[in-house]
Order: structure tokens, then sequence, then C-alpha cells
């Protein structure tokens, strides 16, 4: 605490924090006596676990929560900001974790949401503005595209792009690179550099600790809602950074590889085609034996969604033949599938994953709500359900307070966690993981990372897809790279050729 | 059973909502009846007392409440699922008219009252069918095809009374009586209580029964919360929604059989006062749990019969009803918004 800033009316702090204290009606201390000071012109990086209280720190820098106590000040002068228009007056946006652009709405459109202030609409004035910051950040898009027709970091960008389009001079990032592959991570940190060198201040949120030391200027860690410290980057190195976030962090483990057994997923050159009525997935073929983890790897954007929705009966086959467990799945109901053996890990996981408004018993018997014991002859047996809620909260180390307490008031890290139980305990034999550990700290990806590995050990067969190389290095037996719709490459994780990996994924090889 | 019954946040805050809805609907009526040169406190001491005054009031009140409580609990259920039948009235008539049918086919007895009640049930359910079907089938919007069922179904019951099913011994357009040995009985003598009010009374207890303790209303809110959840569970999205269209269908062609078998024993054009109407209004007041929808369908019976007591005693017309009704329609629906402006300024913490 030695370097503690003091005085909030200093000039250089863009941002200052002074004893900020909030309080979740649930009784969650989300943040507690935090004080600090954000330079002009810095990139400061907040690193902390899951449930330290970073978003919460952001949410109320932007107006969005209100703290219990303290104050903040912006720019030296005491700020009482009452939702996010009044943050947005002081020139401070966020881009959040889960984008806020409408997908139905092109890239201008978009923009154009956040300038109207007058409810006269000029589209041109608009373009010229889109072109003007777009020019300036170095990048380029297309003002007529649709949201949903982008990928996941061009979207990330016009997130940005629309900040700047409101001249924000202070930018609060939410795990920002959580959703990009490595390549979008270093054109979207050469963006980052640009921006500060222009002058902006920013402050991003982020549980990677290579990420924090790689692009910020300061760092400080949180940890249970509180500042444990703030030291410049250059200072900082990853054990030190490490010792900080989590007490007592273990070794990660070594991971053995497994032995694959029969084939209990094959697919046989399938054709789906995505929203839009364009072939995403162009005659894959593809085998998953048991015991065995296959990673696909690939830019996001190249038919891995339409795939996995394929598997799991959420999209139509055009043409080709899927087995699991020897039996014909193609085009079957989801329910039936599941009755197969398929869990599923999806990547979206507040819209897919689970009911925010239900209970976290509701949610984990999702899948087995017809099967005694949960219910017998269409009756619900509350009992078992939320005896069953409160094993699998202890066994996955749910951070919960009632087995009963609805889903929306859990972290995103712990809401994954429930997902995962879920799928790790209907007694599947298939399971597919989705960015099984996107937006998740060191410490939780790492316990996801066991539960798959023990899950392969047990004999199920894993599809992984994931835009995480390393990840996907770690834990697959075999991976097989997608591109355009089709496997271009399948490479082994002993003796790996990472150019050729490289080269495969963008469709060079 | 022993769970923990904690009022949650939700239901709090529901309570509340319906609490203001009120509150601000009798403010608001009020001012109109101070306009009027009414007073307004004795105004609503002639409403209670024309719902609750004496034994035969509140019998009265009692049976208005059931035709409302079953219709309203039928659409809690679809509510409940996001599907949105404004189609209750004309469910309701199709199967008044089918059960009466049937009841006078029979002849008289307890067999002819089953079936009534069947058949009535029966009728409501196919009448629901069709926008069932168009939307799960075909991606129609339900609130357009319900909604516009209710005047094909009205008018067919009227051209059916008035020629293929007209009562030979009256002058006016309506169906013959069903007979007097097939009536719902009548359970408190000298009143005009009938055993449909008690089938209506339990009606709630399982209905609460079959949102929380069965796998159908778990699937009902899975659906209703996040559809997309539900497909990726292995729930049948579709097969649930035209389930809870075609549940909230029979239980309007129950409310309208039972109007029928117990009240008034022959189908007339003005069998219903708009009780499907009344359901929806009566379905978000008590923000589709069971026992707020009955709560809200004594409430709104009582609002109803005391406004006849209200009308002659003080002069005013009867449209006093349509007016409050329609009050509450608007503040309960503006209510969620209004919360959620109290809680952005702080001067409300839920």
């Amino acid at each position: 605490m030695d370097n503690r800033p003091s005085d909030p009316k200093k000039e250089d702090y863009a941002i200052f924090l002074k004893e900020i204290t909030k309080t979740f009606p649930n009784g969650t201390v989300a943040n507690f006596g935090i004080t600090l000071g954000i330079l002009k012109g810095e990139v400061h990086a907040i690193l902390g676990e899951n449930g330290a209280g970073k978003t919460t720190l952001l949410r109320m820098i932007s107006g969005i929560l209100k703290p219990d106590s303290g104050e903040i000040f912006i720019d030296g002068k005491s700020a009482k900001m009452r939702d996010p228009m009044d943050a947005s007056r002081l020139g401070i946006g966020m881009v959040h974790q889960h984008f806020t652009l409408i997908p139905e709405f092109t890239v201008r459109e978009n923009v154009a949401l956040v300038l109207a202030e007058s409810g006269w609409l000029d589209l041109k004035k608009v373009d010229a503005k889109i072109v003007e910051v777009s020019e300036k950040m170095g990048i380029e898009i297309d003002p007529e595209a649709k949201i949903e027709n982008l990928p996941v970091g061009k979207r990330q960008l016009v997130e940005i792009l629309r900040l700047l389009c409101r001249d924000v001079k202070i930018l609060l990032l939410d795990e920002p690179t959580s959703v990009l592959t490595p390549i979008e991570v270093d054109s979207f940190f050469r963006i980052i550099r640009d921006l500060k060198s222009s002058g902006k201040t920013i402050v991003l949120v982020t549980h990677k600790m290579k990420e924090a030391l790689k692009i910020s200027d300061r760092v400080t860690v949180l940890r249970g809602g509180r500042v444990i410290r703030t030291v410049p980057t250059t200072e900082a190195d990853e054990a030190l950074l490490a010792s900080l976030v989590v007490e007592g962090l273990a070794a990660p483990p070594v991971v053995k590889r497994g032995t694959p057994g029969d084939p209990i997923l094959s697919i046989d050159s399938i054709i789906v085609k995505d929203d839009r009525g364009r072939t995403a997935v162009d005659g894959l073929s593809l085998v998953v034996r048991a015991g065995e983890i296959v990673g696909i790897a690939g830019v996001a954007g190249n038919g891995q969604k339409e795939l996995v929705e394929a598997i799991s009966g959420l999209r139509r086959v055009e043409s080709g033949i899927i087995t699991l467990s020897s039996q014909d799945i193609t085009n079957k109901s989801t329910r039936f599938i599941i009755e197969k053996g398929l869990s599923y890990i999806p990547e979206d996981r507040m819209h897919r994953g689970v009911v925010l408004t239900m209970g976290i018993h509701d949610n984990l018997a999702l899948k087995c709500i017809e099967r005694p014991p949960m219910s017998k002859n269409w009756v619900i047996d509350r009992r078992s359900m939320i005896n069953y809620a409160e094993r699998l909260i202890s066994d996955f180390s749910i951070k919960a307070s009632d087995p009963c307490m609805s889903v929306e008031n859990l972290s995103g890290g712990n809401i994954q966690k429930l997902i995962i139980a879920r799928e790790l305990s209907n007694g599947g034999t298939f399971l597919i993981a989705e960015q099984p550990t996107a937006g998740l700290d060191i410490k939780a990806s790492e316990v996801v990372h066991q539960r798959l590995i023990d899950l392969r050990s047990r004999g199920a067969g894993i599809l992984l897809v994931s835009s995480d190389l390393d990840e996907i290095i770690k834990l697959s037996d075999r991976i097989c790279v997608m591109f355009g719709g089709k496997i271009v490459g399948e490479f082994f994780p002993e003796n790996l050729d990472l150019e050729r990996l490289s080269r495969a994924m963008l469709g060079a090889e | 059973m022993s769970d923990r019954y904690v009022v949650s946040r939700g239901t709090k805050r529901s309570i509340i909502k319906a609490l203001l809805s009120v509150l601000l609907t009798f403010a608001v009526t009020s001012v109109i009846l101070l306009m009027s040169n009414v007073n307004p406190v004795l105004a609503f001491i002639y409403m209670f007392q024309g719902a609750f005054g004496d034994i035969n009031l509140l019998s009265e009140t009692l049976v208005r409440t059931s035709p409302i409580m079953v219709v309203s609990l039928g659409l809690a259920v679809s509510f409940k699922c996001k599907v949105w039948n404004i189609g209750a009235e004309g469910q309701l008539y199709i199967g008044a008219m089918l059960g009466t049918i049937v009841a006078i086919g029979i002849g008289g007895g307890l067999l002819s009252l089953l079936c009534a009640l069947f058949v009535g049930a029966m009728g409501g359910l196919c009448w629901a069918a069709v926008p069932a079907l168009m939307k799960v089938k075909l991606g129609i919007n339900e609130v357009i095809t319900t909604f516009l069922m209710n005047f094909v179904g009205i008018y067919l019951v009227q051209w059916m009374i008035s020629y293929p099913f007209r009562s030979p011994d009256t002058y006016f357009p309506e169906s013959a009586a069903v007979p007097a040995s097939s009536a719902l009985m009548i359970i408190l003598p000298g009143t005009r209580l009938h055993l449909g009010v008690a089938l209506a009374l339990a009606l709630v207890p399982i209905i609460y029964f079959l949102m929380e303790r069965t796998t159908f209303g778990y699937k009902v809110n899975v659906v209703g919360e996040n559809p997309e959840v539900a497909r990726y569970g292995g729930i049948k999205v579709g097969k649930i929604v035209f389930a809870s269209l075609i549940f909230s269908g029979v239980l309007a062609g129950l409310a309208g059989i039972t109007e029928v078998m117990g009240i008034q024993y022959r189908v007339r054009g003005s069998l219903s006062p708009g009780y499907g109407y009344t359901g929806i209004v009566v379905a978000l007041l008590g923000n589709n749990n069971p026992l707020g929808v009955a709560l809200s369908s004594i409430f709104l019976a009582a609002i109803m019969n005391g406004s006849s007591t209200l009308a002659w005693a003080m002069n005013i017309p009867m449209g006093i009803v349509d007016l409050m009704q329609g009050l509450l329609f608007i503040f309960v629906l503006a209510s969620e918004p209004f919360i959620r402006f109290l809680e952005g300024r702080g001067v409300l913490r839920l």
C-alpha cells in the first residue's frame, strides 16, 4: 500500500476513485474501499480473478451502477453520474464483454444510435464520421455491413469506433480479447497503442497476465473486491502478478495424452448452411473416438458454429450423415441426440447455456428433468433437484449462497462452472466444448481443463472448438484445422509445426 | 415437501406492481368521480357494500368471480410461456355453445353435465388450436389470430342461436334451456352460488401444482424465459407453445360452459360481458401466479358487481366498470417501467 495515490484533485488523473464500496442486493460485496488513480494518457490494466470485482468497478465508472459509498473524480472534479449518459458527457465510454451492438443493424446504423442527439438523422454526417475515425484508427470498415455478418474481431472494432465517433477520452474495455484469435489480438493491441499515442486514456480489465504485461503501462491487481497493489508494468513479471492475483496458485498439471478407442462420433461429408442460406460446412468428414480430445482450430467464422449446431440437432444438415455411438443422428431432434449421449458446453453461455431468470437448481436440471429422481410421471421432485444442485455446487465449487438463487446473480465464471457441471454430470459419452474457457481466469480455466481431461480419461470423446490456440494444443490428442467449412489439415500436438498450423488456419496450406 | 418458501425479489416486485396499479386506478377514478360531482369516498364505500355487503351480494360476487378466475388461470399458463392468447372470449363462447348442445342432446342427469363440461372444454381447445397451429407451423403471430378468432367465434354462436339451435319457445335469439337435472348444483340455498364456483377455486391449487411441480410447468417456464435455451436443452419448443395455448383454450371453454350450466342455463348473445378480456387484465395483475390470479379475479368481480350498486345509488353510468378495468390495464402495463424508473432515481430499492 506504499504507492497509494492520495490527491484526487490532481490534474494528472483522468479518473480517481476514492474509497469506492459496492454491495449487491444479494449481499455480495463486489468492491470494498477501492482507491485508485488512473493517469491521463496511460493504458491501465486491472487484473484479477473472476468475481474479483473488476467489471463492477468499470460499471461504476461508466455510470451503469452507483457506488454505495465513495467518490469518483473525473479530470480532478468530483463526478456524480446518475446514468451512462452522464458518463458519456464526461467523455467516458465502455466496451462490454458481451457486445451491445444491434446485430440486425448495419455499422452505420449502430453508430448513428449513439450519435443521434437532435432527433434528426443525418446519415451522410454519420458516414463522414465513420470514415474519419476509421482512417485515424487505421482500419477498414464498411459502414453498410450488417453487424451479424461481421466476425467477432470486427464487431469489437465497431464497438470502439462507435465510442471514438462520440469523441470519448476515456475508454473502458472489459475483457476485450476474450473472443479474439491470436492474430486478432495482435492487431487489436496495435490499435490500443495508437489510441494511447493520440492521447486517450484506456482502462483494460483482464484476467490474462500476459496481456496485461504486453499492453499496459501500469497494472492494478484486484482480489476479493479490494486493491491488492498497483505496479508499473516495467517492474512486474508473471510470477509477481500471479502471486498477487491468487493466493496459493498450483503448478499446472502435466497433461497426459489419451488412448483413443472406438469411434463415438463419425461425420461423413456433411453440408450445412448458415442463417443466410450460404454453405457454411462444405462436405466435412470427421471422426472422434472414445477417450480422445479432438481440437478444432481455426479463425472464427469458418463454419465451426454451424458444425456444432448440426451435430447437436439445432441446425439442418443438407446432406451427409452424422452418427453418434453408431446411431444415425442426422437431423434428429436435440432431445434424441441428448439421449444418445451428447453433452454440449455452448459458446454463448448467456443466451444458450442458462436461463438467467431461473434458479441454479432449475438450470442444473435442464437436461435431466424428465428422468428420475428429478421427476416421476411428470411430477417434479423439488427435494431431488435441490439436493442435486447442492452436490454440483460443491463438486464444481460454484460460488453461490443458495441452490435456488437465480442465475443472473452469479458472475460469468460461475455461470460457466454451472454449465460445465450440468454437461459433465448428465452421463454423456460425447462432449462438445465450445470456447470452454473464454472469459475465465487462470484458476478457473485450469479447473475446466482438468475436468475435460478427466472426462476423456473416463472414455468420453470430446470435440473442443476454441479460438485459443494454446488451449487446443494443450488439451487435444489430435488437432483438425477448419477453414472455409472444411477440415484442411490434421496435426498432432507432439512435434507440432506451428507455422504450418497457422498457414492452414489462414487457408494457405 | 419442506422447502424454503422465501418471498423472492421477483414476487415482492410483482406484489408492489399490482398494489401500485390498483392504487393509481382508484386515484384516477376518484378524480373522474369528483369531476362528476360525486364523492369518491362515498362511491367506493357503496362499491364495497355492493360487492360484499351481505351474504347475497357476497355470493353474487363469487358467482361473478368463477368464470373470470377459470379464464385467467388458463391465460396465466399461456402468458407464462409468452404466448399471448387474446382469444379467450371466442373460446368461451364456442365452449359454451358446444357444451350446451351436448347437454340438451343427452337429456338430463349427471352424465349430461359431465359430457357438457368435457365437450365445452374441448370446444375451447379446438378454437384455440387453430391459431396455435398457425403459430407453430406457419409462424403467424398469435395476438392477431386469437383476437380475430373472437369475432368469428362470437358471430358463429350468434348465428347458431338465431337459426339452427334457436329455442322454439322464446322470441329472442337464444338456445333452448339445458335440462334442469343436468345443471350445476346450488351449494348455498337461497343464492345462486353453484358448484362451479367451488370447482373454480379448486383449480387454483391444481394450476399452481401444474406450473411449479410438473415437468410441463417447468418446460413452459423455460420456453417463456428463453426459447433458445429450451431448444438447446432438448425441449420441443413448438409443442410447448402449442400445448400452453390450447390449455388456455380448454379453461376458457370450461368457463363458458360452467356459466351456462350454473347461471344462465341457455346460451345468449349476452352470455359473457367480456370475461375473456377481463381475464387478460386479471392474469397480468396477478403476475401469472395462480394465487395472485385468484385474488385479482375476486377484485375484478367486486368492481363489476359493486359498480351496479354504485350506479344505482349515486346515479352514475355503469360505464364506470369499463373505465376502471381500462385504467387498471394501462397501469399494470405501465407499472414495470415505472418501478424501474423509481429504482433508477433511487426512490425505491427492491
